[in-house]
């Protein structure tokens, strides 16, 4: 639940970016940064290993405004995608507000794709949140590759894969062009801000 | 003719930008397809290096995945990570329990020293100072250190820091940790003579004696349980309530434990047992045995996964949630 200190008046909202190894959670937030320079209230902070894995998270500070009077801030962070991160991809889960799956297109990333959706699935759960009910948007990344001529996921079988029950917004993204990120994140924003209203009974 | 050459041309650009995210397993599958392409149809590819420079690139993925997957599991971060650590994942409303959440959570993440630094603060706070001292404890139990723990619980005593209700709290705790690590230290007491006051002096006598020698590491055990925050657990058995292996109990070693989440490695020999482990799975009788004490309750698998190369190949990694002590 949003973090509230009433004599700041600042309200604090945690988005965490979530989805298999190498599928381009970071350069989403570093898409993010580079674009939205104005809105940063502090630098974007990355724990990778060498190779540019993230090893703990990526994290980025923003501030989207006010709303009724308080100040909105925003933490954006990437969890590590490898599997054996499990226990960390818990700890960067705790406390979440929001969730921006993404999705690796390529054909070949299909069963990493499911399995860390059940994996995100069963962090929710062991923190007693339901994937069901927490602001999720997933995102399809690395669609430019079609044009490569790399096999990749259509659309319709990524959202049958990943999307028929859960039924949340859905957006086809190329990260490193920063195709359908601004647009990611803003549902996922809307979302979260909407859930925090009705819990705040706003 | 054409058409295996193409697709062994379509086998190496994939390849290759599975390479270039950093997708190795991937682009190594496709290297080695392309290889059996070419050498099925060796007549047919006049390049006659291609091969060689296949295996070579095959090769060195190889190498890169083994570097990688035995790769840390964490390394000791700048200060700007550490300062996040610290701050966005303590969770706690109460400025001295919060402090102490982010230090453990520097702990949690593998940044011992720094934790040590925040912990070696925390002590001078009252509420928390035992807790503070005991994450000095895991914190040199997770660096290998001990006889520096021993050190510092030499410090503890003599400075008349703590009280001596506490220096025992502190003493049995470490001890039971040097018992278990199989390090040769014999810990002293406090002595009696040393702290006149008369509350001390109380305090002391009840510790000395052998009832209460036994009860002080379970009060330890339940406050930990609050905390959330269990007590280091070296093994469990698990007494199976159903399934094949009904009425049995199996005992496990505890391979890290992260909060009530606790960490075991099973052998895949026994399919039957691996396939009744599944996630979700309850575990009304466990035993959990720490250092210091003994104490029953129930858990639940939480996940598991095989273990797919190194030395615990085929083993499987079980994590279980404390959910209950009874
Ligand atoms: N062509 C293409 N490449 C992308 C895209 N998004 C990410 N990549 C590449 O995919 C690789 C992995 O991207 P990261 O952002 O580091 O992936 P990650 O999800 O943070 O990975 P982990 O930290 O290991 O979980 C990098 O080489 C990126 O350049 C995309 O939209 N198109
Ligand atoms: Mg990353």
């Amino acid at each position: 639940m949003a973090n509230i200190n009433l004599k700041n008046r600042e309200i604090e909202c945690k988005i965490v970016y979530y989805g298999p190894g190498r599928c381009g959670k970071t350069t989403n937030l570093e898409y993010i940064f580079k674009t939205f320079r104005k809105q940063a209230i502090g630098e974007m902070v990355s724990a990778n290993t060498e190779g540019d894995r993230t090893l703990f998270f990526d994290f980025l500070p923003l501030g989207i405004g006010k709303i009724k009077g308080y100040d909105v801030r925003l933490q954006l962070y990437t969890v590590p995608g490898q599997v054996k991160y499990s226990a960390t991809r818990k700890m960067v889960l705790r406390e979440v507000d929001g969730v921006a799956f993404v999705a690796d297109s390529i054909k070949v990333r299909r069963k990493a794709n499911v399995e860390s959706l059940k994996d995100l699935h069963q962090n929710l759960k062991e923190y007693g949140l339901s994937i069901t009910k927490i602001p999720l948007v997933i995102q399809y990344n690395k669609r430019d590759l079609a044009k490569q001529g790399i096999p990749l996921l259509p659309v319709q079988q990524m959202e049958r894969d990943l999307n028929r029950q859960l039924k949340v917004p859905s957006f086809s993204a190329s990260a490193i062009n920063g195709d359908g990120v601004g647009a990611t994140l803003k549902a996922c924003i809307k979302l979260t801000l909407q859930s925090m209203r009705k819990q705040l009974g706003w | 003719m054409e058409d295996v050459k193409k697709k062994i041309k379509s086998f190496l650009q994939e390849a290759e930008l599975y390479q270039s995210q950093g997708l190795l397993n991937e682009a190594k599958e496709r290297y080695v397809r392309a290889g059996q392409l070419v050498k099925k149809n060796e007549n047919l590819i006049k390049n006659k290096n291609l091969l060689k420079v296949i295996s070579k690139k095959i090769h060195v993925l190889k190498e890169k995945i083994d570097r990688i997957e035995s790769g840390p599991i964490s390394v000791e971060m700048p200060k700007q990570i550490q300062d996040i650590i610290k701050h966005k994942f303590s969770f706690s409303k109460n400025d001295d329990a919060g402090a102490l959440e982010g230090a453990i959570a520097l702990a949690k993440f593998g940044q011992f020293e720094a934790a040590l630094n925040e912990f070696d603060e925390l002590i001078k706070t009252a509420s928390i100072s035992v807790e503070a001292a005991k994450n000095i404890i895991r914190c040199h139990k997770a660096l290998d250190s001990l006889d520096e723990a021993a050190n510092r619980y030499k410090e503890w005593l003599s400075e008349n820091f703590f009280t001596p209700a506490q220096l025992n709290k502190l003493r049995v705790f470490l001890q039971g940790i040097l018992d278990s690590q199989g390090v040769d230290i014999k810990l002293p007491k406090k002595d009696i003579i040393t702290s006149p006051s008369l509350e001390t002096l109380m305090d002391t006598e009840v510790s000395e004696t052998e009832a209460v020698e036994t009860v002080i590491p379970e009060k330890i055990v339940e406050q930990e349980i609050n905390d959330e925050d269990i007590i280091d657990i070296s093994s469990v058995g698990i007494t199976f309530t159903e399934g094949p292996k009904k009425g049995e109990t199996i005992e496990y070693d505890v391979s890290f434990q992260a909060g009530s989440i606790i960490n075991l490695l099973i052998s895949g020999d026994d399919k039957e047992l691996v396939e009744n482990l599944r996630t979700g799975v309850v575990l009304n009788e466990v035993q959990f045995y720490s250092p210091i004490a003994m104490f029953n309750g129930k858990a639940v698998v939480s996940s598991k996964s095989e273990i797919e190369s190194g030395p615990k190949q085929g083993y499987y990694s079980l994590d279980i949630k404390v959910t209950s002590i009874l």
